[in-house]
């Protein structure tokens, strides 16, 4: 996601892990987990003289 | 079409009837237990203060289904025009008309338009107003140049099509606009029979 916003054209493209998520299921968390699933938050900006 | 573009094409449907389903299961059933948390505990979790969820209506609060809180870094001030995208029950919705207040305006986008209806009518039930529209965050259904914020909450990994998500969030963005998005990423390529479960694509 962070080099798609980048390659559309998105400038101060910022992110950061969301703390505390998890899957409720331990199953899951754990497949997840396995795979670097992770819940992020980012911001960016479409630059101003477009 | 080439058969593995009809492959996904047909996946792409399958796929958009499950998040139906599956997020209507959540608006209509808040009590149930799903593999990820939701409603208040979900909410609370991520940090939305007691005071937003107390005053959201109930049905907008136990149906909230995202993966973190976009408001944290959106820094919305009246009169800002804001895109929900994937505006579901509508809490943060409301949560953002609160912000912007009478003179913004807020605009919802769903797949699903038995979620906008919902999602208008908990904006009314908590004094606000937001529009919503039905569409497909790969086609968004407003011009280019319309918003000062794109907020979303736990949908773009749904699609197929993350590229052009994120090109069309560019285009209905003024100059100078900006997003505040909180979504699941995942750090691996996953592999193809998890690619064509939808079900682990809705949950």
């Amino acid at each position: 996601m962070f080099g798609l916003l980048e390659e559309s054209g998105f400038q101060r493209v910022k992110s950061a892990v969301v703390p505390h998520f998890r899957f409720r299921k331990e199953s899951t968390q754990s497949s997840a987990e396995a795979f670097g699933v992770k819940a992020v938050m980012m911001t960016a900006v479409k630059p101003a003289n477009l | 079409m080439t058969n593995a573009a009809d492959a996904q094409a047909s996946l792409e449907l399958v796929l958009k009837d499950e998040i139906i389903r599956m997020y209507e299961e959540v608006a209509d059933n808040p009590e149930a237990q799903f593999h990820f948390y939701h409603g208040r505990e979900a909410a609370e979790m991520f940090g939305y203060p007691a005071q937003w969820l107390d005053r959201a209506p109930p049905g907008a609060v136990s149906s909230f289904a995202g993966v973190g809180n976009p408001h944290e870094r959106a820094d919305l001030e009246p009169g800002e025009i804001v895109l929900d995208l994937g505006s579901g029950a509508g809490l943060d919705s409301i949560i953002a008309s609160w912000s912007v207040g009478p003179e913004g305006s807020v605009i919802g986008v769903d797949l699903n338009p038995t979620m906008c209806l919902k999602a208008q009518a908990h904006a009314e039930a908590s004094g606000t107003t937001m529009q919503c529209h039905e569409g497909r965050m790969e086609d968004i259904p407003l011009p280019p140049g319309t918003a000062d914020v794109v907020i979303s909450n736990g949908v773009i990994n749904l699609s197929f099509q993350k590229r052009k998500v994120v090109q069309e969030m560019f285009r209905v963005l003024k100059p100078g606009g900006r997003i505040s998005i909180t979504d699941i990423v995942s750090g691996k390529q996953l592999t193809q029979s998890i690619v064509n479960d939808p079900k682990l694509w809705s949950s």
